[in-house]
């Protein structure tokens, strides 16, 4: 049946360049181009030896901000219903705080610490999103509050950094899989030595998670029907108070997870550590593609604005006469073509709904 | 015979006695700890006046500033997260400006190399143009102001080391000192300035009709537009004049230190910005504002950090006081608690209409 065909494929098309999956495109197409220059400038395809394309220097790229890209989960979530939350970076340096003087200090063991803390960051996270729903204040000012609050009790814990030393923290952080390849009749471990540690582990399945939550669950659709609308989401009897309060605590679980993730990286507990972390999260979900409106979102142009943040700093290391700065600023840039992007975007479909009203009527 | 009738209601409703109240009651803790809290001497060595009052408004000078200008943003319905980047910029091309010369002559003197009108001009002049830029991904692209000020707050401060090639210049030209360090008519100098810029922007806003556009906007911004206001020109003064203040606060927190410091200067100016305004009674989703407030809100914050600093406390610990006074503002202003208030007022004011009546016949 021809004519059917025909329509299944332009159906196909047109799902495939939908106006919210531009963005993600360009964050894939904008991450491949950087990498693919330093792979040429850099690496075995262009004349020198360096290696920016190895296996090494592309896992790395995932270790290297794995913390940020665990809280950006939650934080797409918070963004999608259009909330923000200022407090991840607060709790999870109040979860490395509380393990760190749980384990050394008081001498208990680091699990029930961790316990502890997801207790408390899944807790807290409730509360914001039961306060942004039920006392209707603006997100901004009460994550603000939760910032504050988790930092504040972090440093009545301790002003100083705790070193922290457990088997069990020493295992998982000395967790390994090696990538090896077949050669000569055994397994060998390719070189430069790549492996993937428990933060990519859990990077990959809080992504996969939360896509199956956004894509999958009915809880994903009442986030995106409350991120495209309150009102009338309120109206068709979506559970509003329900998701809002779910979106938060998961953010607040993404946190502690992200607190986790930290502290096997530096082991140790410290009040002042990831400050100002919860702008980075927000700023890999953006340049993933989601929306600060609310509403449009994917866990995967996440995972990719987190490469993207990582390639830049990789690529101003392989060169190594920049300043480290400049990869701020680059981010800087990035973070304003992908809003700029994203404005011409929107406009651009607003009209093209428009035309299409226009010629309905 | 019409007399003003002390009308307590009218008062209790005001936002500002609430502010007034809490500062007053964080005072008399402080009295009652410290008899000699309010104590002020004369020093006729440097002719100033010393005493912790004096210290709280001197360091409050930086955030009261910037609190200005971030009072009218957020009554636009906005926020400005790059004030902390631009006080390290402005911060940092004042002390390039004087002391560039500083890989030949090691030694820091007693000099400028470049004009000091135009160490002081330059980095208002840059500030302003940054908050132009704001103004104008906001006004005419139409970005959400907490995005589009995301942009320089991330690269704000990697432009500010790139400006200085990574280095901490340290001067000490003197009237460059004055700005910080200097006094006039007995008190020092960031309260002078903090005073003329109070009164220069209350009266740029209260005695044209600047102030109330900025409510109309932050309001309704389409039902000020019919009405003739020129809501693009509103929001670029209010975002240009955000960034001058943070300039001028850059340029005080240089002057005190002597220094400039990209990684650490201006840290977290904006949260406390935007809590001095919140906590003055000006409502984050925009619409009334109160300056008067602010002044009063910044100088709580101020109260709050010296009470930690003169009593030992830790002094991250001021995060879970701030954290306090949000929770507390936020219960305050929120809708639900707010509408069982206004009923309890109304309850007291029809028992006291026959009471007024019977006066006035």
């Amino acid at each position: 049946m021809p004519e059917g065909t025909t329509l299944r494929k332009q159906s196909l098309a047109s799902r495939l360049l939908k106006p919210q999956y531009i963005m993600v495109y360009a964050t894939v197409g904008i991450f491949l181009l950087i990498y693919l220059y330093g792979s040429f400038r850099f690496g075995k395809l262009g004349s020198n030896d360096i290696g920016f394309n190895s296996l090494r220097t592309f896992v790395n790229m995932f270790k290297d901000n794995a913390y940020y890209g665990i809280s950006a989960v939650g934080m797409t979530m918070v963004l999608i219903t259009g909330g923000i939350d200022l407090s991840v970076a607060s709790v999870a340096c109040l979860t490395g705080m509380i393990v760190a003087y749980g384990t050394t200090k008081l001498g208990l063991h680091p699990a029930v610490c961790m316990l502890v803390a997801m207790v408390i960051g899944v807790g807290l996270g409730v509360l914001q999103g039961a306060a942004i729903h039920y006392l209707n204040v603006p997100p901004f000012i009460t994550t603000l509050a939760g910032n504050f609050l988790a930092r504040g009790v972090a440093s009545l814990i301790s002003r100083e950094s705790i070193s922290i030393e457990h088997p069990m923290i020493d295992s998982l952080a000395g967790f390994k899989i090696y990538f090896k390849k077949f050669s000569e009749g055994e397994w060998v471990k390719v070189k430069p030595i790549a492996f993937i540690n428990i933060n990519l582990l859990v990077f990959i399945v809080m992504i996969i998670v939360g896509t199956i939550i956004l894509q999958k669950t009915r809880m994903g659709r009442n986030i995106y029907a409350i991120g495209g609308n309150e009102q009338s989401a309120k109206l068709m009897g979506l559970p509003v108070a329900k998701t809002k309060i779910f979106v938060y605590g998961f953010n607040g679980f993404c946190s502690v997870l992200a607190g986790y993730a930290y502290l096997l990286e530096v082991k140790s507990g410290w009040n002042l550590a990831l400050q100002g972390g919860e702008l980075e999260a927000i700023t890999c979900a953006v340049i993933g593609g989601t929306l600060l409106t609310g509403g449009v979102g994917y866990m995967i142009g996440t995972m990719f604005g987190v490469l993207l943040k990582s390639v830049i700093p990789a690529l101003i290391t392989f060169n190594g006469n920049l300043l480290s700065w400049w990869g701020k600023i680059a981010t800087g840039g990035l973070l304003a073509l992908f809003i700029v992007i994203q404005r011409i975007v929107v406009t651009a479909s607003d009209r093209s709904e428009a035309r299409a009203k226009k010629k309905k009527t | 015979m019409k007399k003003k009738k002390f009308d307590i209601s009218s008062i209790m409703q005001s936002k500002i006695t609430w502010a007034v109240v809490a500062e007053i009651l964080i005072l008399l803790v402080c009295f009652i700890i410290r008899p000699d809290f309010f104590k002020i001497s004369y020093q006729p060595t440097t002719g100033m006046l010393y005493g912790s009052l004096i210290d709280i408004i001197n360091r409050s000078a930086e955030i009261t500033i910037i609190a200005m200008g971030m009072t009218l943003v957020i009554a636009l319905g906005g926020t400005d997260l790059s004030v902390g980047a631009m006080v390290a910029l402005s911060g940092a091309i004042a002390l390039k400006f004087m002391r560039w010369d500083v890989l030949v002559y090691n030694t820091p003197g007693d000099y400028t190399v470049m004009p000091y009108i135009l160490v002081i001009l330059v980095p208002l002049l840059v500030c302003t143009l940054l908050g132009l830029f704001n103004g104008f991904m906001i006004a005419n692209i139409g970005m959400q102001p907490i995005i589009a000020t995301l942009i320089l707050m991330v690269c704000g401060r990697g432009v500010a080391q790139i400006c200085t090639n990574g280095k901490q210049f340290t001067t000490l030209y003197s009237p460059f000192r004055v700005i910080g360090q200097g006094s006039l008519f007995c008190l020092p100098m960031p309260i002078i300035i903090t005073a003329v810029i109070v009164v220069l922007v209350s009266l740029f806003v209260r005695k044209t009709a600047f102030g109330t556009m900025v409510e109309s906007v932050g309001i309704n911004p389409s039902a000020s537009r019919l009405s003739g206001i020129d809501s693009k020109k509103i929001i670029l003064i209010v975002f240009a004049l955000t960034g001058l203040l943070s300039a001028i606060s850059g340029l005080i927190y240089s002057s005190r230190i002597m220094s400039n410091d990209s990684n650490n200067a201006g840290i977290n100016y904006e949260m406390d910005a935007i809590l001095a305004v919140v906590i003055g009674g000006t409502n984050m989703s925009g619409g009334k504002f109160s300056l008067a407030g602010t002044v009063i809100g910044s100088i709580i914050i101020r109260t709050i950090v010296t009470f930690v600093y003169y009593f030992g406390i830790v002094s991250e610990a001021t995060m879970a006081f701030k954290a306090l006074i949000i929770i507390v503002v936020i219960v305050l202003q929120s809708e639900p608690v707010r509408q069982k208030m206004a009923k309890m007022g109304k309850k007291k004011k029809a028992a006291d209409v026959p009471k007024g009546g019977a006066v006035s016949a």
